[in-house]
């Protein structure tokens, strides 16, 4: 039996390598090695802060699973 | 959360890395003007590299790589000289331009000293520190920040701090620490050890918010009982990148300085000018200045103040953090809004710019946007600043303490008059 601990944490980094925005949505220009993606999260939201060195867009990006719509009271 | 490389990018400041680059753009504090009076030549280090710094008679200041270009030997030991500074190892001399002037063992007729230079820096002083600039020519102008040059009593406590100075700066952008770490953690040691934490810093915090300006970034803090036209959100203080916080409030005015020595040294300054309203200020020959103890015996870091509740913080987030795997969240936009400003900002500098806050033409005072009425305390904030934080420290707190306590008892008859 493998009782080797694994670092703490490490499956959020790994999801944050694989889901970090790759391109810039603006111009699609590479965004790894050259703008940034910063992590939060916010409820059961993971939200990119995402900035573009080639066209200089900031924004947030975030991945989602399903649509989740509100509906008024009647 | 971020990658292992973006977070290797971000704190790594040595020379040909992208944050090198962009933070050698910048001067920085490398020492009291008190140490070379004492002795006109030391050792520095700054952003990973070591370097001499020296005065010559004339009153002038010069900075050269440490390492002498003959055979490498320590110039931090050399000989002061009207010109310039001279190696003791084998007299190699060189100006403050980095000219080699002297060659004492080669022949004269040889062009040999024409072919060598010292990688020089350019150095001068400010507000009792020596100030110097590492980076490429042309050398931008020295930012006369208000607290160097304003009238006042000044007091400077440092800490060597054992970790980046990312993480320090990140805090600068944190607003929402204060009400825990210097509220409710501060009551909690007060509690166990016998004194009242003071109630201002534990104020609920109603909103923040983060504004890029000229010179980095305002900060601004709704707290409870207080609202948006109340100094803390209207005023708020910046973030002075890209290593520097500007704070005050009741007659307190203070540079928070944090010099990335390395990748995981930091020298941590607090520059305070106390300039009450009514103050009466004396003349300073030499600015004071004292360490800040951070560590009790037992290794155990000391909380029962504020800036040594701070610095537990920041070292023991550890040399330099793992971001791979912290979890951000809503509140820590100010941190995210941090590390976006430093990618733009390296892009600038690859890009040939000038980075964020250079300052290319003589400005005698640069003046800083910095709340007065600190979290909605009144004047009481300055004795508790005074009490709670590093400045019990200081060798001058009863002089400093009695300069308030007489400028408000000069500032209320006539406030009551009028």
């Amino acid at each position: 039996m493998n009782t080797a601990r694994r670092p703490a944490y490490a499956a959020d980094a790994e999801h944050h390598r694989r889901d970090a925005p790759r391109y810039c949505p603006r111009c699609g220009c590479d965004l790894v090695g050259t703008g940034i993606a910063v992590e939060f999260w916010e409820g059961t939201n993971r939200v990119f802060h995402t900035w573009c060195a080639a066209c200089r867009w900031t924004g947030d990006i975030t991945p989602m699973t399903q649509m989740v719509g509100h509906e008024p009271e009647h | 959360m971020l990658t292992a490389e973006m977070n290797e990018e971000l704190t790594r400041v040595g020379p040909g890395t992208p944050m090198g680059e962009l933070l050698r753009r910048y001067w920085y504090p490398v020492a009291f003007t008190r140490e070379l009076e004492d002795f006109p030549v030391t050792r520095t280090r700054l952003l990973g590299e070591n370097f001499a710094l020296f005065k010559t008679p004339n009153g002038r200041y010069g900075i050269l790589p440490e390492a002498c270009p003959h055979r490498k030997a320590s110039l931090a030991y050399g000989v002061v000289e009207p010109d310039g500074l001279r190696c003791s190892y084998h007299g190699w001399m060189f100006d403050h331009s980095g000219t080699c002037l002297d060659q004492p063992a080669e022949r004269d007729e040889t062009n040999f000293r024409d072919r060598v230079r010292a990688d020089a820096g350019a150095a001068q002083e400010m507000g009792g520190l020596v100030w110097a600039y590492i980076g490429p020519a042309p050398v931008p102008e020295l930012p006369r920040f208000d607290v160097y040059v304003m009238d006042g009593v000044r007091d400077v406590g440092w800490a060597e701090l054992p970790c980046s100075w990312l993480q320090i700066m990140e805090n600068a952008v944190d607003p929402h620490h204060v009400e825990w770490l210097h509220g409710r953690y501060f009551e909690f040691i007060g509690r166990h050890q016998g004194f009242t934490a003071p109630a201002s810093f534990g104020k609920k915090h109603e909103k923040v918010g983060f504004t890029a300006f000229e010179w980095g970034i305002i900060k601004r803090r709704v707290v409870e009982g207080a609202s948006e036209e109340d100094d803390d959100w209207k005023i708020g203080h910046p973030l002075v990148f890209p290593y520097n916080m500007r704070v005050g409030g009741g007659g307190i005015e203070q540079m928070q300085i944090r010099v990335p020595i390395d990748d995981t040294t930091t020298r941590f300054m607090l520059y305070t000018t106390h300039a009450p309203d009514g103050g009466v200020f004396g003349d300073q020959p030499t600015v004071p200045d004292y360490e800040i103890p951070w560590r009790d015996d037992n290794g155990h870091h000391i909380t029962n103040y504020v800036e040594g509740q701070d610095i537990m913080t920041w070292v023991s987030q550890g040399a330099i953090p793992d971001r791979t795997t912290e979890h951000l969240g809503r509140s820590d936009i100010g941190v995210t809004m941090l590390r976006r400003m430093f990618k733009e900002q390296m892009k600038i500098v690859a890009d040939g710019g000038d980075p964020l806050g250079t300052v290319r033409e003589p400005r005698e005072r640069i003046d800083l946007p910095c709340e007065k009425n600190k979290f909605h305390a009144g004047a009481g904030f300055a004795l508790d600043f005074m009490s709670m934080g590093s400045t019990c420290f200081s060798p001058q707190l009863e002089e400093l303490k009695r300069l308030h306590i007489d400028a408000a008892a000069r500032v209320q008859p006539q406030a009551a008059a009028s």
